[in-house]
């Protein structure tokens, strides 16, 4: 059962406050709740929208239709009202005739807002609206409330009397729990972001460093980091623009720190030549794409999966780099722990392709376990106790063992000019030679450790669809309901995209007559990689260009034109 | 442990530059000015970019990171906030800390993080062959200028005593004791320090000659303060064809991570993290 609730209003106008109460509190309700943020690129007014899917199971998936709308503006309300489902419930800031707004209930939160003595309120009476229609336990918000204002006893006195008239008002109108979601046992689970996720997942990772620049919709990564540097431990540098960052990220992680950055595509294109750079002196890194249509500015706030091939291809000369796509909030933090532990054994960069559903999107994740962090470079012992040390010593697979300078008499120099063994620069042809050859053997290295992907296979007659990233969620969601009469397509979904495994050893993909992409960009993405890796060229590709999200019923309706077209 | 020797510094990497070139002066002030700071090898990282100049870290036995033409301070700030037990000196071209890198200088002054800058200013860019540099004076014909440099030399003096560097240095690559005094206060100096080394070109620059800089260049003497602003900022305005050595400007800004406190002392090992992390979790019900 899951219920779609939508609060939509000008930039400025509170929404993240209530939806962020709302969120808190289906948590400690036991419940689920998956939030995505509709955001215009301002800061004060326009059309936008934080929209709740409550749920009595996880969620990872926007859905169109809207259940309950709370509507904040009058820009807002003739935008989204007309929308609402049939039976559906809107609750507005202004008296619109009731024949105008079928199903606007019968008062107003800006008037309880002023009733209750500050007008800021209205996220608090659109927090305990939302609250009361799903059905929640009131102390739940009672508490949440007291958290967030208690510090100011006016602020607080007036949030609570927010909250009472609200609640009068949803008695007195016969609404409370007219949606109402069965509640369970609280767990000990957090209400975060996607770019919260990330950020924990790279302290859970043992990054100590981060360098970037502010680009939507990265920036959270490094507003999360920042405000936990103290506890966590954990420098974060604002650069002056994203060439100094990951020109940074490489000093710091030579100097010893495991280290990232995160920005998003037109970032990500300054950086490229330092990627060669981390390529060339096998240097650790972590670099995150916060991915958002383009080309150039494109859609600053919105979502795309279009920067596969510049991760892939960023950087001159052949050297070894994975890239990881989290499909979910929960599994952005999984893989950001994963990609410091890959980055570091290997000595390479890996990047970590997310977007901005995923990075501004919220849910409750389960309480992560984290153990301690296992180093893969040399300690101060270890190296004290060799009789000499070549920072790019020829080794089978590749991978020389890494000292940090400092750390022992041995010297430790890197350069990114071609280099002998001791990383002095070279012109030579036979150390010319032997230098790339070790770089590809760790290329290699790095290619047989691809990990087989996830499919769901039903029957190999199927056709297949393949999809990466926040998009695989909302591909299970439609093939789950297309399949209730039996499944009707496999699936499979990649959450490494480079190196990819050898996808014709999976008979869902080496035997299906008809394979199908699912892939939120303009095309020449994953599509043209799977036909070069995989001699495999997708039968058909579904696209996005508008840089909104998939949802649920679109790709319902699009992937059974595949099944009748098929 | 014994004290560092000139020997220590040493290695056999073959050197690159031109016969007569001013980089060599540079490189053996170095070694002294490092003997003589007691700093031994393995605590010294030299930073560096692409150019001429920036080869200078593969020709002394210290850790090196020979990054990319014009990054240099960004890689070694960063290494430095890491590993503040390092001294952290970073070598450019003038080509490289001006043009490609003139944005992390401008930054690396705000930022305050304590290494030392020295740009070995030839006025041109020598590894490719002698087009203009941002110190190239105005009119001089080099490579793809051949009638004469329009743009205005930058005065990167001027810039850095403006913007409140905290440590502003000239000397030239052939007065060794000036330059090993000038190196040896700017590496002391607790914060960002910048020195503009004056290099003679003997390839491509036939007007800044030893010769050239013998006549003109003029020690500050006693009569300079420079911890007054404004009189530094006279000094490097000058304008009179006269071209200072010294330390023209320095202050006392405490450098970054004196005042920035990172939640562990070394970067390089965070302990405790999963119980720290449990306590960040905490932040997130
Ligand atoms: C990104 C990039 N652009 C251009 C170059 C080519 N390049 C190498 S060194 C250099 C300029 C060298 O001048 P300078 O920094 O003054 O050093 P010098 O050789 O004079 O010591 C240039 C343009 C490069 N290596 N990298
Ligand atoms: S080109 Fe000029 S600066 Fe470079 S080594 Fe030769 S003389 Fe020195
Ligand atoms: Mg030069």
């Amino acid at each position: 059962m899951d219920i779609n609730l939508r609060i939509t209003g000008a930039a400025g106008q509170g929404m993240q406050t209530a939806a962020d109460l709302v969120g808190k509190a289906l948590a400690r309700a036991g419940l689920h709740v998956f939030i995505h943020q509709d955001i215009e690129s301002r800061i004060r007014g326009g059309v936008n929208f934080s929209q709740l899917r409550c749920a009595d199971h996880p969620v990872s998936a926007p859905r169109d239709r809207v259940d309950v709308l709370i509507s904040l503006s009058e820009p807002s309300l003739r935008a989204y009202g007309p929308a609402v489902a049939e039976g559906g419930l809107v609750f507005s800031t202004v008296p619109v005739e009731t024949a105008g707004c079928p199903r606007c209930a019968p008062f107003f939160l800006s008037e309880l807002a002023k009733a209750a003595g500050n007008e800021k309120t209205v996220s608090t009476v659109a927090a305990a609206v939302a609250a009361s229609v799903l059905g929640l336990p009131d102390p739940l918000l009672d508490t949440l409330v007291e958290e967030r204002f208690g510090a100011s006893e006016k602020l607080a006195d007036v949030n609570r009397r927010a909250l009472a008239l609200a609640r009068g008002a949803m008695n007195d109108a016969g609404l409370a729990g007219r949606f109402a979601l069965p509640t369970a046992p609280a767990t000990d689970r957090l209400f975060v972001s996607g770019a919260n996720a990330v950020a924990l997942g790279a302290l859970a990772g043992g990054c100590t460093f981060m360098a970037a620049y502010p680009m939507s919709p990265a920036t959270g990564i490094m507003t999360t980091l920042s405000e936990l540097t103290h506890e966590a431990g954990c420098w974060v540098e604002q650069a002056e623009d994203e060439i100094a960052a990951i020109n940074m990220v490489a000093g710091a992680s030579y100097a010893g720190a495991r280290s990232m950055t995160a920005t998003s595509g037109g970032g990500f294109a300054l950086m490229t030549e330092g990627v060669s750079l981390l390529g060339m002196i096998e240097c650790p890194a972590v670099i995150v794409i916060a991915q958002r249509p383009g080309p150039a500015t494109g859609l600053p706030t919105r979502t795309a999966q279009g920067d596969l091939r510049l991760a892939l291809h960023a950087g001159h000369g052949r050297f070894a780099r994975v890239i990881l796509a989290p499909r979910t909030i929960a599994e952005a933090f999984d893989l950001t722990a994963r990609a410091f532990d890959l980055a570091e054994r290997w000595q390479i960069p890996v990047f970590v392709l997310t977007d901005q559903l995923l990075q501004d999107g919220q849910t409750l994740i389960d309480r992560p376990e984290v153990g301690p962090v296992v180093r893969h470079v040399l300690t101060a012992a270890e190296a004290a106790a060799l009789p000499a040390y070549e920072r790019y010593a020829y080794t089978d697979d590749g991978v020389s063992p890494m000292a940090l300078p400092g750390t022992s008499r041995h010297l430790v120099c890197v350069d990114s000019d071609e280099h002998d063994p001791r990383g002095h620069l070279i012109e030579d042809a036979p150390t010319s030679r032997a230098m790339c050859e070790k770089r590809l053997r760790k290329v290699a290295t790095v290619e047989a450790a691809a990990p087989a992907p996830e499919c769901t296979p039903h029957d190999p007659a199927l056709p297949l669809v393949v999809s990466w990233g926040s998009t695989s969620p909302v591909v299970a969601e439609a093939l789950t309901a297309l399949g209730t009469g039996g499944p009707r397509f496999n699936h499979l979904q990649l959450t490494q995209l480079w190196p990819l495994p050898d996808l014709r050893a999976v008979p869902a993909f080496r035997d299906c007559a008809r394979l199908i992409l699912v892939e939120h960009c303009a095309g020449d993405g994953l599509d043209g990689l799977l036909a070069q890796t995989q001699l495999r060229a997708p039968d058909r590709c579904i696209l996005k260009l508008d840089g909104r999200p998939f949802t649920v019923e679109e790709l319902t309706a699009r992937l059974a034109e595949e099944d009748s077209h098929g | 442990m014994a004290d560092p020797t000139l020997q220590d510094y040493k290695n056999d990497v073959p050197n690159a530059w031109c016969p007569g070139c001013g980089n060599f002066g540079i490189l053996q002030v170095l070694q002294k000015a490092l003997v003589t700071l007691g700093l031994p090898p393995e605590r010294v990282l030299l930073c560096s970019g692409i150019g001429q100049a920036p080869k200078i870290v593969h020709y002394l036995n210290a850790n090196a990171f020979d990054g990319l033409h014009g990054r240099e301070l960004s890689s070694a700030q960063a290494a430095k906030l890491v590993a503040d037990d390092l001294t952290v000196i970073v070598h450019s071209g003038d080509g490289g800390a001006y043009g490609e890198g003139g944005n992390h200088f401008l930054h690396a002054m705000r930022r305050n993080v304590d290494v030392t800058h020295v740009v070995h200013d030839n006025h041109i860019y020598g590894l490719t062959k002698g087009q203009a540099s941002p110190t190239t004076d105005q009119g001089q014909k080099v490579a793809v200028h051949p009638d004469g440099v329009a743009a205005l030399p930058m005065n990167p003096l001027a810039l850095a005593i403006s913007q409140s560097c905290p440590f502003v240095a000239q000397s030239l690559s052939s007065q060794g004791d000036h330059l090993l005094d000038i190196l040896c206060q700017a590496i002391r100096h607790p914060g960002f320090s910048y020195v503009n080394v004056l290099q003679p070109c003997v390839s491509w620059d036939p007007i800044h000659t030893y010769a050239y800089y013998q006549k003109h260049c003029y020690r500050l003497d006693a009569s300079h303060d420079p911890t007054d602003q404004g009189a530094a900022l006279r000094v490097a305005l000058a304008h009179d064809g006269r071209i200072p050595l010294g330390v023209l400007y320095h202050n006392d800004r405490p450098a970054l991570r004196a005042i920035t406190e990172p939640g562990c002392a070394d970067l390089r090992d965070c302990p405790d993290r999963p119980a720290r992390l449990a306590r960040v979790f905490d932040r997130f019900r």
